[in-house]
């Protein structure tokens, strides 16, 4: 809340005005904008209920049964979430998820402001270029995996060839399980790049002008501009690309299904793949339920602790 | 995502059936295929044949392509909007009986001579009971295709039928060139890996005398003789370097075109391959598969079946039981045939010269019937797809050299069998 904001409610606190006379009879007016009201909210209210809150509550339940959606849920206690505690498989996958996010959201960040940074210019093939850079944001994950087969096969893929300039050994990245995660994230960075780019354009753009050129005037280099202006000024943009980068790699499915499907051996297996698995291949519904309620779980306490954590650095203007 | 989903099915799965969903008296019927490809236009003139030989039966397409179909099947089944009798994958058959979700066909074959048709022995094993589940649609046995070219070339004496694996390695280092002298292998003597194991691992842990699923229905992966098998591939790919090893399979294009490509000049294919062959222009020869120490070839066939859902009304599984043996008359069979992609299961049409000896490559066609009538089937049960994962992690590691070939069979029966024993029968 600005401060210009604070003072004109304490105005209206010290000099409270009457509330103007209502000139409808008192109560059936009143329940009738209720009933408006309601009759509003009643499409949100439908979609709340009967797609949100009770196939939460269907979930929730679904947990606890023996469910092969074929016959009726088969209640089972705490079974299915002692059978997680042990799966090696449910631990991989989450494991594989963590070094997912831990590699795509800080790099993709980083990328989107840097490259935002650079396109925020008034120059002539300026629109052309960020077109470039959200083509792939629009590309299906099927196109995007014949490119990356372009960059990262190991025999014909140019990544290998680049190496080669160095004098490094060619590497097998998607069939090798120390690689296969950081792949991934790479070409999922250079998919969604071009989205948080524009957010984060849009975040440069609202930053005045003024503020550059005092500081020019200060003495202060591009970098302590960069630094000192730009990074505080698109914090609330940085926040909003941080939390949405890191529910999206928690619920990545799509690329690692086109891509890898899981392998090599595992390696590439991410939580959301794995526990379509067990629901729609395996007929295990109320153990991918379970694994759902976890997972949900995790990107709750991430999100919670990224909203607690946004108040000692994002400044909002 | 998931939750909308699971409470959308819960909400359904204990309801109605496929019969107020098809429809009145329309026969739901469903397949998978490549829309418009051969095999979706074939399937769609029989179901016009079938129609007007059966005028009071409506027939209702609904088809997708595989993954699409089974991912579509699942959710329909769960909603109670299944077809009311649809193409299975023969291995999938029980994943589906094992859950209630098919109607048992014996009563209906009973008026048939079973003698007649190929599959039925290896459907019926399946079922713990001996239960016929589904009919046979068209079968997929496993034959050595060769590369005649590339023998030729090579001067080297194409496969026979005396094959043991010691002749398939020394014939496939043979065979193994670097072309232009760049310092990369071009052409392999030998496909050993495939992720589709009825084409690599599988007959081969069964030639040398192990077993994937005993008949007990336990996990039996975990034996000197796989271990033998697996040694063997390990040496194919990563020693004598006359196999792709699995990194390389994937990099040179996927396992299945390398052999249409010229790439490979062997693989373990199953009839179906026969098509993609063709779409090289290969000149293609097949033998049955090598023979292992004792003598085994490891023969596996997967039948393609119809089943009938368990959902669907008396009159409309009549209708359904109509189509499944129109289907497996001589005239449709034949037609089927013709577009190569799968062996006929009626005997008469698959002793015919028509596909035994037909004027495209492989001419020679004896191969897959002569597997068909030896062959085992592929260790089916209710949790087949999860079972078969399971191996399938450990042995790609162990052919991989990520981890060792004994650490692979040991944690791949247990994690197998920890499937097979999670499994609670329906009802």
């Amino acid at each position: 809340m600005t401060q210009h904001t604070k003072e004109r409610e304490g105005r209206r606190e010290a000099t409270p005005m009457p509330p103007p006379p209502d000139p409808r009879p008192a109560g059936s007016g009143h329940r009738a904008e209720k009933s408006w009201a309601v009759l509003f909210a009643s499409p949100y209210l439908a979609h709340l209920v009967l797609l949100t809150a009770w196939p939460f509550l269907a979930l929730t339940y679904l947990s606890f049964t023996d469910y092969d959606t074929l016959s009726s849920p088969n209640w089972i206690g705490l079974d299915n979430y002692t059978r997680l505690l042990r799966d090696e498989d449910f631990w991989n996958s989450l494991l594989n998820t963590g070094l997912f996010a831990l590699i795509y959201v800080p790099l993709q960040t980083v990328l989107a402001l840097v490259l935002a940074v650079g396109l925020n210019q008034r120059l002539r093939f300026m629109p052309l270029l960020r077109g470039a850079y959200f083509v792939p944001v629009v590309s299906s994950w099927v196109v995007v995996a014949y490119v990356a087969d372009a960059v990262f096969n190991p025999r014909t893929g140019s990544a290998n060839t680049v190496l080669g300039w160095f004098g490094i050994d060619p590497q097998t990245w998607l069939d090798s399980p120390a690689l296969v995660i950081p792949t991934l994230a790479l070409v999922a960075v250079w998919k969604g790049v071009g989205y948080m780019m524009v957010l984060f354009l849009a975040g440069l753009q609202s930053i005045p002008g003024e503020l550059y050129e005092a500081a020019e005037m200060d003495g202060a280099g591009p970098v302590r501009r960069f630094w000192h202006i730009t990074v505080p000024a698109v914090s609330g943009t940085t926040f909003l690309v941080l939390v949405l980068s890191t529910i999206s790699v928690l619920q990545a499915f799509e690329q690692v299904y086109v891509m890898t499907g899981g392998e090599p051996g595992g390696a590439s297996e991410v939580t959301v793949l794995y526990m379509y698995r067990q629901g729609f291949e395996y007929f295990q519904m109320g153990y991918a339920a379970a694994v759902a309620w976890v997972l949900f779980g995790i990107t709750l306490v991430l999100t919670l602790f990224q909203l607690r954590l946004q108040r000692k650095w994002v400044h909002y203007a | 995502m998931l939750a909308t989903a699971v409470a959308l099915t819960a909400t359904s799965a204990c309801g109605g059936g496929g019969d107020d969903a098809a429809g009145g008296d329309v026969l739901t019927l469903g397949y998978y295929a490549e829309a418009g490809g051969p095999a979706d236009g074939t399937m769609r003139a029989l179901v016009e044949e079938f129609t007007k030989a059966n005028p009071g039966i409506k027939v209702k397409i609904e088809t997708a392509d595989y993954d699409e179909f089974y991912k579509r099947l699942r959710t329909q089944l769960a909603g109670g909007k299944a077809p009311d009798v649809w193409l299975s994958d023969g291995v999938l058959v029980q994943e589906f009986a094992g859950r209630n979700s098919l109607r048992d066909l014996t009563p209906y074959a009973a008026g048939l001579n079973l003698a007649d048709y190929y599959g039925i022995d290896l459907i019926k094993k399946g079922d713990p009971q001996g239960r016929l589940f589904a009919f046979p649609q068209g079968a997929q046995s496993t034959a050595l295709f060769y590369n005649k070219a590339i023998f030729a070339k090579a001067g080297v004496e194409p496969p026979t039928a005396d094959w043991t694996y010691d002749d398939l390695l020394a014939a496939a280092k043979k065979l193994t060139r670097d072309t232009n002298g760049d310092g990369k292998t071009d052409i392999y003597g030998f496909r050993a890996h495939s992720p589709s194991f009825v084409e690599s691992w599988w007959p081969m842990v069964k030639a040398f005398g192990g077993d994937v699923l005993a008949d007990d229905g336990k996990i039996a992966i975990d034996s000197p003789q796989s271990r033998a098998a697996f040694t063997w591939m390990n040496r194919a790919m990563h020693e004598e370097r006359a196999a792709p090893d699995p990194v390389t399979t994937e990099a040179l294009g996927k396992s299945q075109i390398l052999f249409p490509s010229g790439i490979v000049a062997m693989q373990f294919g199953i009839y179906a391959r026969i098509q993609t062959a063709a779409q090289g222009k290969i000149d293609t020869g097949v033998v049955p598969l090598p023979k292992g120490p004792d003598g085994r070839r490891g023969d596996l066939a997967n039948v393609n079946s119809w089943v009938i859902n368990r959902a669907a009304s008396e009159a409309k599984a009549e209708s359904a039981w109509k189509w499944i043996k129109f289907f497996a008359g001589e005239g449709p069979q034949t037609k089927w045939m013709s577009i190569g992609e799968a062996i006929p299961i009626n005997r008469k049409v698959a002793q015919s010269a028509a596909f035994l000896r037909p004027s495209t490559p492989p001419t020679d066609r004896k191969p897959f019937i002569d597997a068909l009538d030896t062959a085992d089937d592929l260790g089916l049960n209710p949790v087949w797809s999860e079972y078969t994962a399971a191996i399938t992690k450990q042995v790609t590691g162990a052919l991989s050299r990520r981890i060792g070939i004994d650490e692979a069979l040991r944690t791949a029966q247990a994690d197998a069998q920890a499937a097979i024993d999670r499994f609670r029968p329906a009802g």
